[in-house]
């Protein structure tokens, strides 16, 4: 290629980095504002600007002492955690069948993934029921299994993908082998698909952790409540305390972000492995 | 079939499926079930299907001024995200590939709105957009320009939570659409270029196409996702202003776990699912058809 032709090209590659950096940055604007209002006093917020005219760290403590922040961030995690436990015990096995079971895999998946398509609104009552004869409502354990249980179809999903690429032959050369069809799932496939569980389990966990309907309506105090519902419930307050909200929602966001940027590939990966099939 | 023939043939166990089973008796059979039985019978939370009304929940559910509206609120809803989200993020998907074949900071930059919860996403909107110590207008104020209060009329608010809910939804469109671009043959480019084809008619007739099915599927999937919207309805508008934009989720949440009318709330989700499936059927008919034609 001519010296032209490459010059033009790095000047289009770099303007082209130059408009994505301005729209990455208009992205990030709410967040960014967000911080700002979590080091500012009421009246500094009041008086309008988009910065801290003085940081005012209170915000912070103040926030703590209004709530049990440290129960809901527990709670949060723990009920992401469980949940993902729950749904990949499911869905690994669920997606080695649906790959590989040939018609009646097909049926599986199409089975789940139209179980998707309803509202999880139609669930709210008869897991409301359910919950409450399993002695499980208002409990972190509860919140868990119903969490788990929604993100199947969506690890069944990515999972697929990830196991339809694995190679049959493979998988024949082992049972050549005399390796059983469970023993190569465990010792072939799972190893191979590892990636693929990595980035499903991230992507469940990003769910549990920002779901907010089960939350809400199965959660009725502290003992199991999580932070997006503590938030809901901290904004609903009369007075507008604009840099305590803003605190709040800063510890519900900042470990999903430095989650997402360190496990950036595997995110990338995993949700394009369902597109891409 | 043939090449596989010495190879010990077995079956991919049954028990593998299990799981997957009873996660569909507990989590789809069984809710539809108990809400088809809930939404003929009155019950309330302390006692369930206490007996048999006919069509009265229908009858009620369909009376109540806030949710027969929140079922075409919903549709529109789902239908403006989704076609919004499909065009801006395909947008990114491709500046982003036309700048590299690899993602990179500004790429996970432009994906965190996605792993954003939700609640915390109204909550940021909402103060935003406050109309005294909100951000937007500080900045109009500096400009010397009036104060706007977009959540203070009925369009205004519904509009701002498809803002809202695009911030959110966008990167995921982008994503979904970058990937697909991944998978554009250089060659068919190429061909398309010697052919004498400008940037854009190649944007047109080869790469668009190319991606076709994929963008049809995230749309598919936008769309139910879109009907699922509850959280930024909750934190940013509470419904209103009035029933503006009460969106059916929302209503039925509220009807049975606040206002405790289990019965009218069952046949209101009932109504809604069918809603859906109706909306949801047409996209995938219309998929399946050009698959048809594309074979």
């Amino acid at each position: 290629m001519s010296a032209a032709g490459i010059g033009a090209r790095r000047r289009r590659r770099a303007g082209l980095t130059v408009l994505l950096g301005l729209i990455a940055l208009a992205t990030v604007v709410p967040v960014l504002y967000v911080v700002s209002l979590s080091l500012r006093s009421r009246d500094d917020v009041l008086n309008g600007g988009l910065l801290p005219s003085r940081v005012f760290w209170r915000n912070w403590p103040d926030a703590f002492g209004a709530i049990d922040l440290g129960r809901y961030m527990a709670n949060s995690w723990t009920v992401a955690a469980g949940s993902v436990v729950l749904t990949l015990l499911i869905a690994v096995p669920g997606a080695y069948f649906t790959a590989r079971a040939g018609r009646s895999g097909g049926r599986l998946a199409a089975l789940v993934l139209s179980s998707y398509s309803a509202p999880p609104v139609v669930a709210i009552l008869p897991l409301f029921f359910l919950l409450r004869n399993l002695q499980l409502n208002n409990t972190v354990a509860g919140l868990a299994l119903v969490d788990g249980l929604a993100n199947v179809p969506v690890a069944i999903w990515l999972l697929d993908g990830f196991v339809r690429r694995v190679p049959r032959e493979i998988e024949e050369a082992a049972w050549l082998d005399g390796l059983g069809a469970w023993a190569g799932l465990r010792r072939i496939v799972l190893p191979l698909i590892a990636p693929g569980v990595a980035a499903a389990a991230l992507i469940c966990f990003f769910l549990s952790y920002n779901e907010f309907l089960f939350a809400l309506s199965f959660a009725q105090d502290s003992t199991a409540q999580t932070l997006p519902v503590a938030l809901s419930l901290f904004q609903g307050d009369k007075n507008v305390e604009f840099g305590q909200q803003a605190v709040v929602s800063l510890v519900g966001i900042a470990p999903v972000y430095v989650l997402a940027v360190a496990a950036q590939r595997w995110l990338v990966a995993g949700l394009s492995s369902g597109a891409v099939k | 079939m043939s090449r596989a023939s010495h190879v010990p043939r077995f079956r991919v166990p049954r028990a593998l499926a299990a799981p997957s089973v009873v996660f569909l008796l507990v989590f789809a059979a069984y809710p539809l079930v108990y809400l088809i039985g809930l939404a003929f019978t009155s019950s309330t939370l302390a006692q369930p299907l206490r007996r048999w009304t006919g069509f009265d929940n229908f009858h009620s559910a369909l009376e109540s001024q806030s949710f027969s509206g929140s079922l075409w609120r919903s549709v529109v809803f789902a239908v403006a995200a989704a076609c919004v989200q499909l065009v801006l993020g395909t947008a990114l998907a491709l500046l982003l590939r036309a700048r590299a074949a690899r993602p990179g900071l500004l790429g996970t930059v432009l994906l965190l709105p996605l792993v954003t919860p939700p609640v915390m996403v109204g909550v940021a909107w909402k103060l935003l957009l406050a109309p005294v110590g909100g951000a937007l207008n500080g900045a109009l104020h500096e400009f010397g320009l009036p104060g706007v209060n977009p959540l203070g009329g009925s369009t205004g608010a519904f509009v701002t939570l498809i803002v809202i809910d695009s911030w959110q939804w966008t990167p995921f469109v982008m994503l979904l659409a970058y990937a697909a671009l991944l998978g554009v043959p250089d060659e068919l480019r190429e061909a398309a270029a010697l052919d004498g084809a400008g940037r854009v008619r190649t944007l047109r007739s080869v790469v668009l196409p190319y991606i076709e099915p994929t963008l049809l599927s995230v749309l598919t999937l936008k769309l139910v996702i879109g009907f699922k919207v509850f959280d930024i309805v909750y934190v940013v508008t509470a419904g209103g202003p009035g029933f503006s934009t009460t969106t059916s989720t929302y209503d039925i949440q509220r009807t049975a776990l606040q206002e405790f009318d289990v019965g009218s709330a069952a046949a209101a989700t009932v109504l809604f699912s069918l809603i859906i499936g109706l909306v949801v059927s047409v996209v995938a008919l219309r998929r399946k058809r050009h698959e048809e034609v594309a074979v």
